[in-house]
């Protein structure tokens, strides 16, 4: 089956004008449905959720001043593996061939699970002492899911976590140098960086562009049969 | 190829190595196809970033590079084992073929440490790796002394662990999450299990990046005078190996993976392993700094460790000796240019020291994690009488320069000799203290210079400034040229430290 024959089918088996009316919004939801659970997004979300719920139980206990800013990286590092996972296909080439819709899947999934990342990062730390803040929060999950997406795109789905994790180490590695110097300043490595330096926040948000931009048009690389 | 040429099936197998073969060549393919080689250059990547290039730009000491090496590469390791780990441990269900390996004549089990063995090969090779850069580059430029292997060993178990936790926790919940969450789980466990060490008795000392007292740093003055203790480590590898050994026991015990046969041996494997790893942590609790700076563990502590270790001291050619431990030899320029002024005043006085050498630090634990670090005794005693002296990077601060350093040594050693000889203290005659001043005056240390650093006789750091009748007399006697200055000093010094000479006797 092609592209082309693909895309004929529901068009074809829908008789009525009131079904042909009727079936994008339908046939989209459920296609965005079978996206989502293809890619394991519900899993993804879950594991977003707990990303936000430990960092929430984590604030309540006393850390010093290296600690408490390490900590929410642990988590934002945590949560961008979360969605950089959920790139990986089990479908794989056929899918490619025949999803004329999949790169706006792709982006639609990516952005979506982005936002609900550093939204929940952001709510789990309304009313405790978040080292950095919210500017801080938005910023590293940008980045470290960038991380992840371009890491997805040259790794493969499955193995995409391994940036962000290497990020978390580079990262926290960094924040150390604040105290023990000479102090690593530069802006792509943004934990270190203030929460309102620009610099950072401009290389952050570039990762998070590129990484969405490659995965919106080639996807994850992914190996048949993991 | 026709199958009639297949060669494998009719192959002999000698009957006792028969199993010990099939092992072998099942780790030759585990060895092959495991994910901790693709992850090594991400480890080694880490280790030089983050750890080599600390390392290197401290100085070339066994002990602040051990303990740098000690934890620095065990973080840089530990979410790529982990994490692979958890990705062979969920190999089969990604696959698909956990029914299929289930099925085959060894015991799933078996396949599982296999896979295990394969993993922590890969991560050990790679740490081995980098603990022999690290080694070797310092063997070139330390001037004395030997590595440590104990925080080596601690690493290795460290990998050995987190690679049993990664392919448990891959195996018992297969999943695409499941690696990085152990990945990024690992990482936090480790980096922030520190936080609730409270001072040298507690418990979380048993986590494996600890190597000393911690929020100490990394003290250069630690194990050079006295022996690396062990005790912590042992009591961590003790931790290590009873944790990996329970993990894996733990691995046999769910039905379908090891024969039932297998169940009862690895119930008493994981409680073995419990055991030892509660032991370990029991000990840890029991640990407390020693005055060398070290944690002792009561019942791993070896007495013979408390000697002080032999050495051939360093010793400068200046007017009075000054004489360094010889792990401190690239220190011992700067620190014989910076005495050189007040070592020509004093030098030939009665009372002088003949020799200035180099003491071990001791070390107090103060509340929660802070320590007190200091000389034990007197600085000038002996006879003939040898003035010690602390190199100002035995003592709690942060990096110098040479130069930094250099004027260290000056406002404090260079204060302290001047003063012991003298009798400048705190019940010193105006006299005394005029001498004094006037003597640090010629050896460039003028009062202007001496803001802050704090000596044994100024603790605190603070100047009393002098009163002008002895402010007056100082700068009379300051301004005496050199000789006629010692001539005087010589025949008087006696008198002036038993505190019979006035300020108008004062030349």
């Amino acid at each position: 089956m092609t592209a082309d024959t693909a895309r004929g089918v529901p068009t074809a088996a829908t008789p009525g004008r009131k079904a042909r009316t009727a079936w994008p919004s339908r046939a989209g939801v459920r296609l965005l449905r079978l996206h989502a659970a293809s890619r394991r997004v519900p899993t993804a979300i879950a594991a977003i959720a707990a990303c936000a719920i430990g960092l929430r139980i984590a604030l309540l206990g006393h850390w010093d001043t290296y600690g408490a800013l390490q900590l929410p990286l642990v988590f934002e590092a945590g949560a961008g593996a979360a969605v950089a996972i959920t790139t990986a296909s089990p479908i794989g080439e056929p899918e490619r061939v025949t999803g004329r819709w999949l790169p706006f899947l792709r982006l639609a999934t990516a952005l979506a699970l982005t936002a609900a990342a550093a939204g929940a990062l952001v709510a789990a730390g309304i009313g405790a002492h978040l080292a950095g803040g919210t500017l801080d929060v938005l910023r590293n999950v940008a980045g470290v899911t960038g991380i992840g997406l371009l890491c997805a795109a040259a790794l493969g789905g499955g193995l995409a976590w391994a940036g962000p994790a290497g990020y978390l180490v580079v990262g926290a590695y960094a924040l150390y140098t604040q105290w023990h110097h000479p102090a690593l300043t530069t802006p792509w490595l943004w934990p270190a960086r203030p929460p309102h330096d620009l610099g950072a926040a401009i290389c952050a948000a570039l990762v998070l562009a590129t990484g969405i931009a490659v995965i919106t048009i080639r996807g994850a690389r992914d190996p048949i049969g993991e | 190829m026709t199958a009639v040429r297949a060669p494998a099936a009719s192959r002999p197998v000698p009957a006792g190595r028969g199993p010990l073969r099939a092992a072998a060549q099942l780790l030759r393919l585990e060895l092959r196809h495991n994910a901790m080689l693709w992850m090594l250059p991400v480890a080694i990547g880490l280790f030089w970033f983050t750890t080599y290039r600390k390392a290197m730009a401290m100085p070339p000491l066994w002990y602040p590079r051990a303990a740098t090496l000690h934890g620095g590469t065990l973080l840089a390791f530990a979410f790529p084992v982990a994490g692979a780990a958890a990705w062979m441990g969920s190999r089969d269900a990604r696959r698909r073929t956990t029914d299929l390996v289930t099925t085959t004549a060894q015991p799933r089990w078996v396949h599982l440490l296999v896979t295990w063995t394969a993993t922590t090969c890969w991560a050990i090779v790679g740490y081995l790796g980098c603990v022999a850069i690290l080694y070797g580059v310092t063997a070139r430029q330390a001037s004395w002394g030997g590595p440590l292997w104990w925080p080596v060993a601690v690493g290795a178990a460290s990998l050995s662990a987190l690679s049993a936790a990664g392919l448990a926790a891959g195996t018992l919940a297969p999943s695409r999450f499941t690696a990085p969450l152990v990945a990024v789980g690992a990482f936090f466990a480790l980096a922030l299990s520190t936080q609730p060490i409270q001072g040298s008795q507690s418990y979380w000392q048993i986590s494996p990046v600890v190597s000393g007292p911690w929020d100490d740093g990394f003290d250069p003055g630690v194990a050079t005078f006295y022996r690396y203790l062990p005790d912590l480590s042992i009591a961590q590898v003790m931790f290590l190996a009873g944790l990996t050994i329970a993990i894996l026991g733990i691995l046999a015990l769910p039905n379908g993976r090891s024969g039932r046969w297998l169940r009862r041996p690895a119930t008493v494997i994981t409680t073995a392993g419990l055991l030892a790893a509660g032991t370990a942590v029991a000990l840890a609790g029991t640990g407390k700094l020693d005055a060398h700076g070290m944690i002792a563990i009561p019942a791993l502590h070896d007495a013979a460790n408390d000697r002080p270790l032999r050495y051939t001291p360093v010793c400068s050619r200046t007017a009075i000796p000054v004489c360094l431990n010889p792990a401190y030899t690239s220190y011992l320029p700067a620190t014989a240019a910076a005495l050189t002024p007040v070592l020509n005043e004093i030098a030939g006085l009665p009372g002088a020291p003949a020799r200035i050498s180099q003491a071990a630090a001791t070390y107090r634990q103060d509340a929660g994690n802070s320590i007190s670090v200091g000389m034990a005794g007197p600085s000038l005693s002996g006879t003939p009488p040898v003035f010690r002296m602390l190199l100002p990077f035995q003592l709690p601060g942060p990096t110098m320069t040479t130069s930094e350093f250099a004027a260290a040594v000056r406002s404090t050693a260079g204060v302290d000799i001047v003063a012991d000889v003298i009798g400048d203290g705190p019940g010193a005659t105006p006299a005394q203290r005029a001498v004094a001043a006037a003597l640090r005056t010629s050896a460039g240390l003028p009062e202007e210079v001496l803001r802050s650093a704090p000596t044994r006789q100024r603790p605190n750091g603070a100047i009393v400034p002098l009163p002008a009748p002895v402010r007056s007399a100082a700068r009379r006697f300051a301004a005496l040229p050199a000789s006629a200055r010692h001539t005087w000093l010589v025949r008087h010094l006696a008198a002036l430290r038993a505190g019979r000479i006035t300020l108008a006797q004062l030349p």
